[in-house]
């Protein structure tokens, strides 16, 4: 295989596409976030964001499950389309799962709440069934000991593993990360990583917006860099971070390195 | 070494004596701060009690308890009341036996310990409302009333047992048997040619409103708040208008308006009685200051909690009913219970307009030929405020406690 043909490949989804975004546009007021986005997500692929903050990385992501609405184009995720369509959306929901910087669990409801609330209320499985799963969820991100304890009495690093696990407890399709480690602990950063890093290798499809270098060189298929609401490259980690052709992404890379 | 403590511990004052040197005596012009207070305090004290004891004519209490209690409930069908109550006593014993009941069996499930509250914490959460119970049948002159509140004590006890040792399936449907039981004891007062609310008084009168009042103006109040935050412009408006209307009026105008001018507002054939009316206007009165309160909690719940839940694939009104609200409803105890404590107070301006409800009953009594002109005021307003102040007192300190057991504040 040639230089040139990793590149390519790189710009490109391998296999079965997942996740289409074409020509997606997304303005608030004035301010367009994003410019004629364009990205294919093919099945078990991992894709990391990075950019400036103000890049529109977040509103990316946040409009592939509709918590923002774009303005323009077209987004399809397995085979749905995006659209006002109240049904298309929550079917689109059932199926991403999403992690927030924040974490943002239910602080009024226990951990094991907190898991088997959507699969109950959504799929509605029987409460047993919930909890078994949620258990079965909670040793994959290592912390079932948690399981009846109140989020507040957890570590950043353990909210968000539980934050993981009730996403997967929807056994969706596609997970998005929205900076999942920005709001943790410099010590906390590795579990949660770590946590990804396996679920990467279970075959999750995953866009994951993070500033970690290491786990993407890892874990990374592609590496998208984005700024001013463009994307501004494409390509595989190690074209990325070793060889970018646009001095916006060196200047980054300068920058957090 | 142990010894060396023990013998230091001997020497040195006792806690209470060093809190006092500490706190009361610890400069000169505190102490001096310490007596003139102190004094003033024993005198007042003294006063009081001697008052309580031995100036006033309580005669005037004790003559007319029946009707502080009931109005003008017949005397001859007082037993209704008494039913009544057995049933109220029923449902809330047997509602108390089945929680505890799930409780444990929840906590055993999650494997974690769990504590079952002791007659003790009863005692200590209720002592104004026992100490009130026995003063009053202190009042009474006949022995039935002690005789019926000890069987209230035994039927609640007995509904606990029976709440605690149901059967777990029908436990999960206690909740059925205890409106049934309220039902019941509603209609022990009004079925079988009973007494229409009209014809209610005194404290249970009184009682009822403010139950009644709650009870519809907190729905109508969240349905008001959830209105305020709608998208459609329309039911925004709506909700808006209405908050900001009856916010803008005094709730005795409101009392007015249902006693006088209510009437001409209904459709004609349709009558409502003055008291129904009259707790209509309380439930808007307070569902308006309700709403508030709810929106001030739901606007204090995070974004993301929204998006966490729509990011689950829950339906719009599951994210409000599952995880809005209950933050939402859990920050805004505090204010919500206070809204609750005036509506009991506020239940006393009914007397305005000739309800005879507790406050009414102290001026009947000091009306009466035989104590006309005595001044008797001083006896039965006290009389009728400490009843008040225990009912108040009592929310409070509940509205405390559910705040720490659903741990407001901790996130």
């Amino acid at each position: 295989m040639t230089q040139n043909n990793v590149y390519s490949d790189a710009t490109q989804a391998r296999g079965d596409v997942i996740i289409e975004v074409q020509g997606v546009d997304k303005f608030f007021g004035d301010f367009q976030a994003l410019k004629n986005i364009n990205l294919n997500v093919g099945k078990q692929e991992v894709i990391v964001v990075m950019g400036p903050s103000g890049s529109g990385k977040s509103t990316l992501i946040r409009c592939i499950n509709r918590l923002e609405k774009h303005d323009a184009g077209r987004i399809v995720v397995d085979g749905v389309e995006l659209s006002d369509d109240i049904r298309n959306i929550q079917e689109i929901r059932r199926e991403t799962g999403m992690v927030f910087q924040q974490f943002n669990l239910f602080p009024h409801l226990t951990v094991l709440d907190n898991i088997t609330l959507a699969p109950r209320q959504v799929r509605n499985m029987p409460k047993n069934e919930a909890e078994e799963m949620a258990m079965l969820q909670l040793e994959r991100v290592k912390i079932p000991e948690q399981a009846h304890k109140y989020p507040g009495q957890l570590s950043g690093g353990q909210q968000q593993r539980v934050a993981i696990a009730r996403s997967l407890a929807m056994q969706p399709k596609v997970m998005l990360f929205d900076e999942p480690t920005s709001a943790l602990d410099p010590e906390m950063i590795k579990e949660v990583l770590d946590a990804m890093q396996e679920l990467a290798e279970s075959g999750m499809t995953m866009i994951v917006v993070t500033h970690e270098m290491g786990f993407a060189r890892a874990v990374a298929n592609r590496v998208l860099f984005m700024a001013d609401g463009e994307v501004v490259e494409v390509g595989t980690p190690q074209h990325i971070f070793e060889n970018p052709d646009e001095d916006r992404t060196k200047l980054f890379l300068s920058q957090i390195l | 070494m142990a010894v060396r403590t023990e013998t230091a511990s001997l020497r040195r004052p006792s806690p209470a004596l060093r809190w006092v040197r500490e706190n009361l005596f610890n400069n000169w012009y505190n102490s001096v701060l310490t007596v003139i207070f102190g004094a003033l305090f024993i005198w007042v004290g003294f006063s009081l009690l001697r008052w309580v004891f031995f100036r006033a004519e309580w005669e005037i209490v004790r003559v007319n308890l029946t009707l502080f209690m009931v109005g003008r409930f017949p005397r001859d069908e007082l037993a209704r009341i008494w039913v009544s109550n057995y049933m109220i006593v029923g449902a809330i014993g047997l509602m108390a036996g089945a929680a505890t009941a799930s409780a444990a069996a929840a906590a055993k499930e999650a494997g974690l310990p769990f504590v079952q509250s002791k007659l003790q914490d009863l005692i200590q959460r209720f002592w104004p409302v026992l100490l009130l119970v026995a003063a009053l049948l202190q009042f009474s002159r006949t022995w039935t009333p002690t005789i019926m509140t000890v069987g209230m004590v035994v039927i609640g006890v007995a509904a606990r047992f029976a709440g605690l040792h149901l059967p777990r399936v029908i436990r999960r449907y206690a909740w059925v048997l205890v409106a049934l039981l309220l039902i019941g004891a509603y209609g022990a007062l009004v079925w079988f040619g009973g007494f229409g609310w009209d014809d209610w008084g005194g404290l249970h009168l009184t009682l009822f409103v403010t139950v009644a009042g709650i009870i519809l103006a907190f729905p109508l109040g969240l349905l008001f708040a959830l209105g305020r935050r709608s998208t459609l412009p329309l039911v925004r408006l709506l909700s808006v208008t209405y908050i900001e209307f009856i916010r803008g009026v005094p709730l005795i105008t409101l009392l007015l308006m249902g006693a006088f001018a209510l009437k001409f507002l209904l459709p004609p054939g349709m009558d409502l009685s003055l008291v129904s009316r009259l707790v209509v206007a309380i439930m808007l009165f307070t569902a308006a200051y309700v709403a508030e309160n709810v929106r001030g909690g739901l606007q204090a719940v995070p974004k993301g909690q929204t998006e966490a839940g729509q990011a689950l694939g829950l339906p719009a009104w599951k994210v409000m009913r599952l995880i809005v609200l209950p933050q939402a409803l859990r920050a805004v105890i505090p204010a919500m219970v206070g809204q609750f404590i005036s509506l009991f107070k506020d239940t006393s301006l009914l007397v305005v307009v000739g309800v005879f409800e507790l406050l009414a009953v102290s001026s009947i009594a000091n009306n009466q030929p035989e104590f006309l002109g005595k001044g008797l005021a001083e006896v039965t307003l006290p009389f009728v405020a400490v009843i008040y102040w225990v009912g108040a007192y009592t929310m409070s300190r509940e509205s405390r406690r559910l705040e720490k057991k659903l741990g407001v504040g901790e996130r």
